[in-house]
């Protein structure tokens, strides 16, 4: 099944002003919504509708009160729509709405939707380094270090779920819906993605107890380590809570750093990110500081070595 | 606790940490005591009163709370909200209401107002959980 990867996040929240701010810092840009709605992208269209906790519009909330509604996967067409909603109307009920999307719930209760993805096709730079060797990935006289640069998230790129049971959670997108096992956490979970993704990720899962059920992050890709280093020094100095990073993880490759939200989840940048495709074979670890993580820094404020010898002013 | 141990003292603090007027009726607003460079508490005022409890949410370790400086609080402020994974604690006895720490409870700091100001009456210990080299 030709899944792409999520499209869409619909939250319902209790702090739509503090959510909407924390998004345009984040990078996110405002979009034109419904009424009643927000909706916040990245680059290529992927991203967040935001709605109050008591709007009628939305699915209903898991009993843990998460503020996750909604997750919507894009698919690549309606073959693989058609696919998805024969497969999954053989044991439950499966909504059409007018305009073809699909809504159901997965095996963990989590409220799912499948649409053709309405990503826009990107067509950017990656982050150019030069490199000893190599050849110059800028050419003479181009500037790496631009202190104003955008820095936007370019795409949803993950979600990781809290989860009661991991096995079942698992195996309803791996047996069901042919996501791709990448690599695993034994006491946490696998990392999965979609058919049409070669992304190491695009979903993951913790397993926790009943009342903890709901999402435990979301990220977006950056363009490279630069850009995830800019915007989250720019959140830091903007009193936002660091919860993780900067860093770099070993399952996946990708560079990470994450912030607590008034989403009531923890939102991550993301970049530079392995590509898998079906030759690959999937390692397995006990989750632990020395696997979760290549390297981990901590943000400081900035500050320059030298100035006067000692005794001179 | 011992990963907290490092560089700082277990002291009572001796000076307030603030003044109850610095904190908005409803509000949140975290505090430094022991000068670490973070926020390692925090307090809530109603009315005249305040409450108090570490920077620390009980689901994970070292988990700080906020999502924002001083953001301590749900959408209408009637609860402590962890900003982590929502987990929303009762003001009165920081005992967890709903999300990831059901069962158990915010870790409470416990202070007084003398004229005004907010006194930590207790020992208070070092927060910040990283070793540091000078």
């Amino acid at each position: 099944m030709r899944i792409v990867g999520p499209d869409e996040l619909v939250f319902g929240v209790d702090d739509p002003a503090a959510c909407r701010s924390f998004l345009a810092d984040y990078g996110l840009m405002e979009a034109p919504a419904p009424d009643g709605a927000h909706f916040f992208e990245a680059l290529d269209g992927t991203g967040f509708t935001l709605r109050r906790r008591d709007d009628p519009a939305l699915p209903a909330p898991l009993r843990t009160g998460s503020m996750l509604r909604l997750t919507v996967w894009g698919v690549e067409d309606q073959a693989s729509l058609d696919a998805i909603e024969a497969e999954l109307s053989r044991d439950r009920k499966v909504d059409k709405a007018a305009d073809g999307t699909l809504r159901c719930q997965d095996d963990a209760g989590f409220e799912i939707a499948f649409r053709i993805s309405t990503r826009r096709k990107l067509d950017l730079p990656a982050e150019m380094i030069n490199s000893p060797g190599a050849k110059p990935g800028r050419p003479a006289n181009v500037i790496g270090a631009n202190q104003d640069a955008e820095a936007r998230p370019r795409t949803l790129s993950h979600i990781v779920y809290f989860v009661p049971d991991m096995d079942k959670m698992a195996n309803f997108y791996i047996d069901r819906l042919k996501f791709v096992v990448t690599d695993k956490f034994n006491n946490a979970g696998p990392f999965l993605r979609p058919q049409a993704n070669w992304d190491h990720h695009c979903l993951f899962m913790i397993q926790t107890p009943e009342y903890m059920q709901g999402l435990e992050h979301v990220a977006f890709h950056m363009q490279g380590p630069t850009d995830l280093m800019l915007a989250g020094s720019r959140m830091v100095k903007k009193g936002y809570e660091s919860f993780w990073g900067p860093g770099r993880h070993k399952f996946g490759s990708n560079w990470f750093w994450y912030f607590n939200s008034p989403l009531g989840t923890h939102i991550e940048y993301d970049a530079d990110m392995d590509l898998h495709d079906d030759e690959w074979e999937a390692r397995y670890a006990d989750i632990q500081p020395e696997t979760a993580q290549m390297f981990l820094f901590e943000n400081v404020e900035k500050w320059t070595p030298g100035g006067p010898p000692p005794g001179k002013k | 606790m011992t990963l907290h141990q490092r560089r700082f003292e277990t002291v009572v603090p001796d000076r307030p940490i603030g003044r109850l007027d610095d904190i908005a009726d409803g509000h949140s607003r975290g505090f430094d005591p022991l000068g670490e460079g973070r926020d390692t508490m925090f307090v809530v005022r109603r009315g005249g009163s305040v409450f108090a409890y570490r920077n620390h949410c009980p689901h994970y370790d070292r988990a700080r709370m906020a999502w924002k400086k001083d953001e301590f609080m749900n959408g209408d402020r009637s609860q402590i909200m962890c900003s982590a994974h929502g987990a929303l604690f009762s003001i009165e006895d920081g005992a967890c209401t709903q999300g990831p720490c059901l069962g158990l409870s915010l870790y409470p700091v416990a202070v007084e107002l003398r004229d005004g100001e907010i006194w930590i009456t207790e020992p208070y210990a070092p927060g910040f959980w990283r070793e540091r080299s000078a």
